[in-house]
């Protein structure tokens, strides 16, 4: 598919560009680990140029100041302006942090009604059971808990492409270093 | 593309059939009525397939001409006409016997005769003030904002078709559409809205030559309203039933309502003759369901919801055979974790194995940019600024370093098809072809799974090429 190559071609683009940026402290597996990691999905959410939800809310989440990560993130995002991306969110975590507050509310209102009369109800029940659901996608998905569901579901979309053909694109890449050593 | 046509074919069988006696028995009107509602039926949305976004453009077009129309007599003649013509279009390929005689022969000139009249009483309607907003809106649409940020591989591919279609056979409707719109000011914006509204007609690739006449028919013979019928029915292209109840129900709400009423009363009988655009979308909230504006609302969002969890169902393997929002949920979640999983674990695998990442860089880059189709070379030149030399010292040229790198990768299936690669590649990067583009993304997904498909389950990929060959068609 050719979004889907062209897509890969950014990403590896994006990730090599990171890898060569910060420089590997070569101390032990795991902050290689991490440093590729993060190099790895900062490229895949800047592939997507802001244009998504998650890709900004991965992106600030690795920027944010007194996070461990937040040099590695500087280093690799660089001269690259993708400052205003991070700083977009403020605003809109606000308004977010005030629905969710707001939805829990609800929740505990609806809580107490439902303790009082049994809600045998199979379609309730489904829709509890759908609800559960959707709250773990909301947890898995980075940015998640600030959509609703129309859009939690695009974004679900999109984000399993981009961690498809970052999954992709590093087995190809493990898979190659592999031979290339034997 | 035709797969597209045949998946809309089949479910139209599908559909179609046990409806057919009370279709078939119909009037013209009614039959078209049916037609309409059965596009509108929410059962349709259980059926259809991979073309999604058109039927729900298709389904908002359908349903939403009427509410830009402020005429109501002259209006719904010509919204028919349309109707009628997109219907006819989009009915197409291999079910034109279901279709073909109500909306074919007789409605069409009639109307297109009836309304020749009424070209004067549409110009006040195209100078609605709020016409640029829907025309704006429509641009929006057009250039993929409506879907907010959805998906690129579903935004590509919806665009794919409209690009594809535009450069086929249509450029006499598009050239006719636009040198018939009136209004300047409005001409660029006209120029899209003709495309997307011809997409839909553009995108029969089998269709026969009755039906890609009628809208060129259409637009030689009554070009103003045409150009007008043309914004108006794809300016509402996004599926906003609630905005176009909103403009219909201010419009001509008291008829309406008391249609509505009427309607009610009589269930399944939509021989509303007055005023069949503005059933359409009344009728949508038609079958015994609630017709306030929360429960369309709401309606409107399920729906929106349940198309996007059938792209999410085509991109998880795995998800076609459950049904229910639960199950899938739960699918999605399973696979959204271990993808996660994946990636931590190929990290960690990354580590372990390039305790020197940058040494390793370039010739695993070389490997990885011969099987990534050969673009990445240029791209690689522009961005390694810094001298870190490519071993394999790839040329301009994109011929021979295929050429060269091939004796060293060891799988013999690349030989074969890089043979077949050299052709598209010395012809120049055509991205902007998007057709060859995506012959060559099928072949190179194949490669690559050929390539390092060893260690991977098969399956996985399988259903993934699978699944993107669907969805880019």
């Amino acid at each position: 598919m050719r979004p889907h190559s062209s897509l890969k071609q950014e990403f590896l683009k994006e990730w090599i560009k990171g890898l060569q940026r910060c420089s590997f402290p070569k101390k032990s597996i795991l902050e290689r680990k991490k440093a590729i990691k993060l190099s790895a999905d900062i490229a895949m959410a800047s592939a997507r140029n802001g244009t998504t939800c998650w890709s900004r809310a991965l992106i600030s989440s690795a920027a944010k100041d007194g996070s461990d990560n937040n040099h590695l993130v500087k280093q690799i995002l660089g001269p690259e302006s993708d400052r205003p991306a991070v700083e977009n969110k403020a605003p809109a975590r606000q308004a977010s942090v005030c629905k969710k507050i707001l939805k829990r509310s609800c929740r505990i209102r609806r809580r107490g009604r439902r303790k009082c009369g049994a809600a045998a109800a199979p379609s309730s029940i489904a829709k509890h059971l759908v609800k559960k659901r959707r709250q773990i996608l909301r947890s898995l998905i980075p940015g998640g808990e600030f959509m609703n569901e129309i859009c939690l579901i695009e974004e679900t979309l999109d984000y399993i492409t981009s961690l498809r053909v970052q999954v992709d694109v590093m087995r190809s890449l493990a898979t190659a270093s592999v031979r290339g050593t034997e | 593309m035709e797969k597209d046509e045949a998946f809309m074919a089949e479910v139209l069988n599908r559909t179609a059939a046990p409806r057919q006696p009370s279709w078939n028995t119909g009037g013209l009107n009614s039959a078209t009525e049916q037609v309409g509602n059965w596009f509108l039926n929410p059962n349709w949305d259980n059926s259809m397939d991979q073309s999604d976004p058109f039927e729900s453009a298709l389904s908002s077009m359908v349903s939403s001409p009427a509410a830009a129309s402020n005429v109501p007599v002259s209006g719904e003649n010509v919204m028919m006409r349309e109707l009628i013509g997109k219907l006819g279009n989009i009915c197409n390929s291999g079910d034109a016997s279901c279709y073909s005689t109500p909306l074919n022969s007789p409605p069409r000139l009639n109307l297109s005769m009836v309304s020749l009249p009424n070209q004067t009483t549409l110009a006040p309607f195209s100078a609605d003030p709020g016409f640029a907003d829907r025309a704006a809106r429509l641009s929006c649409f057009s250039t993929g904002g409506n879907f907010g940020g959805l998906n690129d591989p579903l935004m590509d591919s919806f665009k794919l078709s409209p690009m594809a279609g535009n450069s086929g056979s249509d450029k006499k409707n598009t050239g006719v559409s636009r040198s018939s719109s009136p209004e300047n000011a409005e001409s660029g914006v006209s120029k899209e809205e003709s495309s997307v509204s011809q997409q839909i007609p553009s995108r029969n690739d089998a269709g026969t030559r009755k039906r890609k006449s009628i809208p060129r028919g259409k637009a030689k013979e009554t070009p103003s309203p045409a150009a007008a019928d043309d914004k108006v029915a794809s300016e509402n292209d996004e599926s906003n039933s609630k905005r176009s109840k909103r403009d219909g129900a201010p419009a001509g709400n008291g008829n309406a309502k008391a249609a509505n009423d009427g309607d009610e009363k009589q269930s399944k009988e939509n021989s509303k003759l007055p005023e069949p655009p503005k059933d359409y979308i009344h009728v949508r909230a038609r079958r015994g369901q609630a017709t306030d504006s929360h429960s369309l609302a709401e309606r409107v969002r399920r729906e929106k919801i349940s198309e996007r969890m059938k792209f999410l169902q085509d991109l998880v393997p795995g998800c076609n055979k459950v049904i229910g929002k639960a199950v899938m949920l739960d699918e999605i979640i399973n696979y959204v974790q271990s993808l996660q999983r994946q990636v931590e674990f190929l990290s960690m695998k990354l580590a372990t194995v390039n305790p020197r990442m940058d040494v390793n860089m370039e010739a695993l880059l070389s490997k990885d940019m011969f099987q990534s189709r050969g673009l990445l070379p240029q791209g690689i030149y522009s961005m390694d600024s810094s001298a870190q030399a490519f071993p394999f010292g790839y040329q301009p040229q994109q011929g021979q370093p295929l050429n060269n790198v091939i004796p060293n990768i060891t799988e013999t299936q690349f030989s074969m098809k890089t043979q077949g690669f050299q052709l598209p590649l010395i012809n120049g990067f055509t991205d902007a072809n998007p057709q060859v583009g995506s012959v060559w993304e099928d072949d190179l997904q194949s490669i690559v799974q050929m390539g390092f498909g060893q260690n991977q389950p098969q399956s996985y990929q399988g259903s993934i090429t699978t699944g993107q060959v669907k969805i880019e068609l």
